[in-house]
């Protein structure tokens, strides 16, 4: 065998376009040859371990019209090459959609948050430590999962919509943005395309290779959210092993609109339960117009879990995912 | 054009086989057009020369029994669906297509089986078998086949073999997986997972090329009423006295 | 006692060098004509090397060379489970097998990679239990255990011992060590409560921050060796033969050290240094092996892991009658260590139990490299028997401090299996120290109560090591400029030990600091032997040797004195820099001027006769290097009497959410009971590191093996849970009880270690009283642990124990 090589950062072409006709044509022309780079927490860990070795890098960061925080017509609009510390401190973001401040705040670490993007967290790759490791896998193009074995560490994999592959989405923001029905903006040589935030993760059913359905050559330039959630009563709560620095265990992110105690309507996602964030349709359809209660809260989280398949030792993902979606529907204390 | 067999790493550092390499899709696809395209050119050349399609009116006798047509199709439809289930995530379609695929796989491997013990009690399995004479029977006119022309037999032998393949293999790597009977277990070695992979590959590129060869056959104006009867059962004493010889074959009356 | 330097704050000369970052570590030194080492390890965890093509690698450009197992043990590897240099047999994923030189490390590393290693692989295991099964894997060709002088031993036991332990039951197989003292049967029987269970608790790495990178080169047939160690002369004195240059050949170079808790103290510990000095020796270059995070988890080593067995026995009163434990300790995958004895020693210690026996086995498993890490047993247990005792309180009807307080050490009490006396123990004050702190009496009231899903948790535990040795070198010299230079053979490893254990040299001498030199950093400045830097020790150690040190040169600057302005050495006295006469103070000498007559005199004033015959050798060369320099004091330690205690006491207060399984510190007190405080703020620093240690030994650190193929899941800080700044309390409020022992010239003893046990302890005990009294026999405790017991999940749901083996 040949030695597997760990942390030494191996020679790689740096592109560093600072307008965007540029960064789109080198990642057409590169395609999946040209690593997206924004603020590389993602990406240097897998470069060190010499895990994936792309030939060439396209860096994101020096393209303004992709970073920042505005008003458009219907929301705002975020760069997706804007970081997670300045997301969470905008006074816009704060007032408006304090769900996505209270997420991006909730990101990693504070060191991490200062270089890393909001692009980069919502495509970021799966963390379960096989794939990470470098193991070819099903997810690295191979053909076998290590985790989801009868003796697998899969402590933090999934509970839903395992199929062979049982990685859990590991982004804070992503659950967040799909609770408040954001838009994301994708662009390419080829023009721009429009996802709803929901459909832009996607699983190991459809596709056991990558997270979202960015095609080669595609970026994510900007998020953009709607007025629809604007100031209404939001939830996000993310429970990890440590208070910092550490992946969620389990995460939500609601938003409801209440009137007199009673539930209008209220959209809510789960992190790191499924490959995607998972939108709970059934819980918000239980919610909808009913009074706020300990019981309706109850109700709620045994809606949340149904279907729910533990592996060997993510059990405890059940309890905890309905004791967060009851916290969501309680509202915050 | 690539290689031909793909390797990974298995868990400790060690080179294994992960499976055939996709890029012979393309030459398999590549070679089945030109070589089926050469085929019906050199048909059409001769097309003045012989073609006399015998007529389909008259008394008809029976070909294929109802159940067996049946099986004929289910076997095709499950077929094509394991194809383009399979195929759907190398060509990056991005669908769900993995319990469809071994749906589909279970339901040929149910008929394959239906089939074999069919075949072998209750139907004439000589019929099928090929011989020294079966192979003479191209290069001279005046042998005529029995009910199986010697590339009907070839293509069905061909294809008992590559669909036994991909069945078994195809099998062995379900078993590989979670599904609603069992967990998987990762029991088998890397190694012997990949070469699994391997073989259900070639056997897949093989039967991709049999399935368009096939179907070209039974598109083709000279055979279309061999194509009829796997619908309706039966062709016409003119079409059988055209082709088969009434001492190797005698069917009985269709109704 | 009013000292003049002992128990006040100072700044130890490293501070300004570590704060401006100017202080230089192994990585930090650079040559001329230096390469880089890098190493190739295994990625299979028990395998052995058939066959290693280096061709390619060594055809490229700018590579200079390798380093392989034979190259380094050309008589074969040493028999042992032992941490070798390099291996061509590995017993762990990870094991360096050889290194290869080059002009830089992503040079070595892309020769790396085409380095063709042929492996036969081999059974493996991850946990002991399963090897200890008919037929299970050895972690090692020969067998799963190594017995001291007969070699390696395949242990088994029947498949009914293996499951009745897993069940919990006493295991039954005979064990390889066992000790007892007093009537067990009849405590038992004369319990009121007994309380029987098994347990586990983890096993994890030492992450010391700083990984153990090594720079080496030889010049004129002298090995310069820029390493990382918590000793110095300790560990470089071993480091030679390991190595195989005679010590008068060897200089190492070790001015700070970013950690080491136990793995880095003696040479055996870390032989990957001998990698570059061999290297370099081969293709005579000066080498830079740098040692990556995922290299140092691997090597750097880690605590055993125990899998065990407990049963004890209360008294109506609350005494504890009897203490019957049966320990199964992971010897991994190198390595090894006598934690269970220690585990065993400690609650004999800590709880005075009146009938104890301890029986134990090590197996090895093909898991991270096992040695002493902070408390190595001591604190594995601390965490088992905190929730044992206040079950026992509760069932008795006792308060939990109370039951404490009624089996804790005192002085006069005697511990261990040689039942041998403590020289002193003021574990009562510390515990009423540290209730008043805390106020207890308040705080316990509040034991479980509820604030919607949040439920309040308090826990007190203690902690225990033995914490001094003697026997050890000390030199010190006057100058003759009159500024006292104090050889101190202590490493630094970041608890300012080198320093604060010179000050009793000072303080003899009645010297102001700012006039005290600590010579110390590096062999070649000449050094006494100590004992390594490990098991609490130091302070106690080498306030022994540099007073007695001190003192030898006292009394030859008296003799001095005596000489030129007549009288006898007893009609003189020190202060302010002078020895004069104690009758007629106007009549002395300054010490320069002692300083400039002892070197004029020479003799045995300056080292050049009447050397102490029992000075250790390593000592002996030093003196023979500093002989005739200066006016010298050399002393060799006799031995000390009976046990020097470390002892800490914890008080905790949590609050846990039952909705999500995490809790918050609301409040952590922390006594050290070490005898009389040499430095405050080193003390602090102890308890303080301590604590957050022992919140991660509790709660959170991880050390996870794939048991289908042996791979480490934990090698890294993310992934091993090390705790961050956000999981401990933002305020530790710490305490000491500062009274001397009798065994120390200033009363001083040793603390690094029962201040991790002792918060461990706490914070278990928090937790399960937390959860109604709920007793996890388990370490750590996390949030997922949590959740399953409250929601009732036990059946498939089998906790990931946060070792290598299923809990």
């Amino acid at each position: 065998m040949v030695a597997t090589s760990h942390d030494v950062m191996p020679d790689i072409e740096l592109y560093q376009p600072t307008d965007e006709a540029n960064a789109l044509a080198l990642a057409g022309t590169l395609g999946r040859d040209g690593w997206l780079l924004g603020g590389g927490q993602d990406t240097f860990g897998w470069l060190k371990d010499r895990n994936k070795t792309p030939a060439a890098m396209i860096e994101l960061t020096q393209i303004d019209a992709w970073k920042g925080i505005k008003e458009i017509a219907d929301g705002i609009e975020i760069g997706a090459v804007t970081t997670l510390t300045e997301i969470a401190n905008n006074p816009l973001v704060q007032s408006r959609y304090g769900l996505l401040a209270q997420a991006a705040g909730h990101v990693a670490s504070p060191q991490i948050r200062n270089v890393g993007t909001l692009g980069g967290n919502l495509v970021q790759d799966a963390r379960c430590w096989y794939y990470r490791r470098g193991l070819d896998c099903y997810r690295a193009g191979g053909n076998i999962c290590y985790a989801d074995s009868p003796q697998g560490l899969n402590r933090e994999h999934a509970i839903f919509g395992a199929s062979r592959c049982v990685a859990v989405s590991p982004s804070d923001t992503a659950p967040a943005l799909v609770a408040l029905e954001a838009t994301m903006v994708v662009q390419s040589e080829s023009g721009q395309r429009l996802i709803p935030a929901q459909d832009f993760f996607v699983g190991p059913a459809r596709d056991i290779v990558n997270m979202t359905v960015l095609n080669a050559g595609e970026i994510l330039t900007a998020i953009r959210i709607p007025n629809t959630w604007a100031n209404a009563e939001f939830y996000f709560e993310k429970v990890a092993d440590r208070n910092v620095w550490d992946f969620a265990l389990v995460s939500v992110a609601a938003v409801m609109k209440v009137s007199g105690g009673v539930i209008e309507d209220a959209r809510i996602a789960c992190g790191a339960v499924e490959c995607v964030p998972r939108r709970l349709e059934a819980v918000e359809n239980a919610l909808r117009g009913q009074q706020r209660s300990e019981q309706l809260a109850n109700q709620a989280a045994a809606i949340a879990s149904e279907g729910a398949r533990p592996l060997n030792y993510n059990h405890f993902k059940v309890p905890l995912m309905e004791n967060l979606v009851k916290r969501a529907v309680r509202g915050q204390a | 054009m690539g290689e031909i067999v793909r390797y990974k790493r298995d868990v400790w550092g060690e080179d294994v086989i992960l499976g055939v390499s996709w890029d012979l899709l393309w030459v398999v696809a590549v070679a089945v057009l030109i070589l089926l395209a050469a085929h019906a050119i050199v048909m059409a050349a001769l097309a003045n020369k012989k073609m006399d399609i015998p007529s389909a009116e008259g008394r008809r006798v029976l070909r294929h029994e109802s159940i067996d047509r049946l099986f004929h199709w289910v076997m095709a439809a499950s077929i094509f669906a394991l194809i383009i289930t399979g195929i759907a995530p190398i060509l990056g379609w991005g669908w769900a297509w993995l319990d469809m695929h071994w749906i589909a796989g279970l339901l040929l491997t149910f008929v394959v089986i239906f089939h074999i013990i069919r075949s072998l009690f209750w139907q004439d399995f000589k019929s099928m078998i090929l011989g020294p004479r079966d192979f003479g029977e191209p290069f001279d006119s005046a042998k005529k086949p029995g009910k199986y022309s010697f590339e009907q037999k070839g293509m069905h032998w061909a294809v008992t073999i590559v669909v036994l393949a991909v069945v078994v293999t195809g099998i062995l790597l379900f078993m590989q997986i979670d599904t609603p009977f069992w967990d998987r277990t990762n029991s088998m070695a890397e190694s012997q997972l990949g070469l699994m992979f391997l073989l259900h590959g070639l056997a897949t590129l093989a039967l991709i090329a049999l399935v368009a060869t096939h179907i070209y056959f039974a598109l083709r104006p000279e055979k279309m009423f061999y194509t009829r009867s796997m619908l309706t059962g039966w062709i016409s004493e003119d079409e059988m006295s055209a082709n088969h010889d009434p001492s190797r074959w005698s069917p009985k009356e269709a109704d | 006692m009013a000292y003049m330097h002992i128990g006040k704050d100072f700044v130890p000369q490293d501070v300004p060098g570590k704060v401006t970052g100017r202080i230089k570590y192994s990585e930090d030194y650079a040559r001329d004509g230096m390469v880089y080492a890098r190493l190739l390890t295994s990625p299979i965890p028990h395998a052995r090397v058939v066959n290693i093509d280096a061709s390619a690698a060594l055809a490229m450009e700018g590579v200079f060379g390798i380093l392989t197992a034979d190259d380094v043990y050309p008589d074969g590897e040493p028999d042992g489970t032992g941490l070798k240099i390099l291996t061509n047999e590995p017993t762990l994923v990870g094991e360096p097998i050889l290194a290869l030189a080059a002009v830089d490390e992503k040079t070595a590393e892309t020769a790396l990679e085409a380095i063709i290693v042929t492996f036969e692989r081999l059974p493996f295991v991850m946990d002991p239990v399963d090897s200890l099964a008919p037929g299970g894997p050895d972690a090692y060709t020969g067998g799963n255990t190594f017995v001291f002088r007969e070699g390696f031993k395949s242990e088994k036991w029947t498949a009914d011992q293996v499951a009745a332990f897993r069940a919990g039951s006493e295991p039954t197989a005979e064990p390889q060590q066992q000790f007892a003292y007093g009537e067990l049967e009849a405590a038992f029987a004369s319990s009121a409560y007994i309380y029987e269970g098994s347990f586990a608790t983890a096993g994890y790495p030492h992450h010391s921050m700083e990984p153990r990178s090594a720079f080496a080169y030889w010049e004129n047939g002298k090995l310069y060796l820029h390493g990382t160690s918590q000793s110095l002369t300790a560990l470089a004195a071993d480091m030679a033969g390991i190595v195989g240059v005679p010590i008068e050949d060897l200089v190492f170079i070790n001015e700070a050290t970013g950690g080491g808790f136990g793995q880095r103290a003696r040479a055996g510990s870390i032989p990957s240094m001998a990698i570059p000095a061999k290297l370099s020796q081969k293709i005579n270059r000066p080498v830079m092996m740098r040692v990556t995070r995922e290299e140092e988890f691997t090597i750097g080593g880690a605590r055993q892991g125990f899998q065990g067995w407990i049963k004890c026995g209360f008294k109506a009163d609350g005494v504890m009658a009897a203490a019957d434990m049966w320990i199964l300790s992971d010897n991994g995958g190198k390595g090894g260590g006598g934690d269970a004895f220690s585990a065993a020693d400690c609650i004999s210690i800590l709880y005075q139990a009146e009938a104890m026996r301890f029986r134990g086995t090590s197996i090895g498993s093909n898991t991270a490299h096992r040695g002493a890490q902070r408390g190595p047993g001591q604190n594995q247990i601390a965490p088992i028997i905190a929730p044992i005792l206040d079950k026992a309180a509760a069932e008795l009807g006792l308060d939990r401090l109370a039951i404490r307080m009624l089996n804790m050490p005192k002085n006069g009490d005697v511990g261990g299996p040689q039942r041998q006396p403590l020289t002193s123990a003021y574990m009562p004050e510390a515990l009423n120290m540290g209730a008043t702190m805390f106020n207890y009496p308040e705080r316990i009231t509040r034991s479980r109560q509820r604030k919607g899903s949040k439920v309040t948790g308090i826990g007190v535990g203690e902690g225990y090591h033995n914490a001094g040795r003697s026997g050890m070198d000390g030199i010190v010299r006057l100058m003759p400029d009159g500024r006292l230079a104090v050889h101190n053979g202590v490493g630094n490893l970041g608890t300012y030990s080198y320093a604060s254990t010179s000050r009793a040299a000072a303080e003899v001498l009645q010297m102001p600091w700012e006039r005290v030199d600590v010579i110390s950093g590096r062999t070649d400045r000449h050094l006494p032997i100590t004992s390594p830097q490990d098991g609490s020790n130091s302070i106690f150690t080498n306030t022994r040797t540099n007073w007695g040190a001190a003192q030898d040169l006292l009394v030859k600057m008296k003799e001095i004195a005596a000489m030129d302005l007549g009288g006898t050495p007893a009609d003189y006295s020190v202060g302010d820099e002078r020895i004069f006469k104690t009758a007629d103070t106007t009549s002395g000498m300054t010490f320069a001027e002692i300083g400039q007559r002892g070197l004029q005199l020479g003799g045995k004033f300056t080292g050049e006769a009447e050397v102490p015959e029992d000075l250790n050798d390593f000592t002996k060369l030093s003196v023979s290097r500093l002989a005739g320099s200066a006016l010298m004091g050399i002393f060799h330690d006799p031995r000390h009497n009976n046990n020097p205690p470390g002892f800490t006491a914890t008080f905790i207060e949590i609050e846990l959410d039952t909705e999500t399984g995490k809790f918050d510190i609301i409040e952590l007190v922390t006594i050290g009971e070490c005898g009389t405080v040499v430095h405050p703020q080193g003390l602090k620093n102890q308890l303080v590191g301590g604590a957050v240690w022992g919140i991660g030994l509790s709660a959170l650190e991880q050390h996870l093996y794939d048991p289908q193929n042996g791979l480490p899941a934990s090698t890294g800080y993310w992934q091993s849970k090390v705790p961050t700044i956000l999981d401990t309390p933002s305020k530790i409020q710490t305490g000491w009880v500062d009274l001397p022992d009798p065994e120390n010239p200033v009363g001083a003893r040793g603390i690094g270690e029962p201040s991790m046990g002792a918060v461990s302890a706490a914070l278990t005990a928090a937790i399960s009283d937390a959860l109604d009294g709920h007793v996890f026999n388990a370490a750590p405790i996390t949030a997922d642990m949590i959740l399953n017991h409250l929601a009732g999940i036990t059946t498939d749901a089998v906790p990931l124990a946060q070792n290598n083996y299923r809990g």
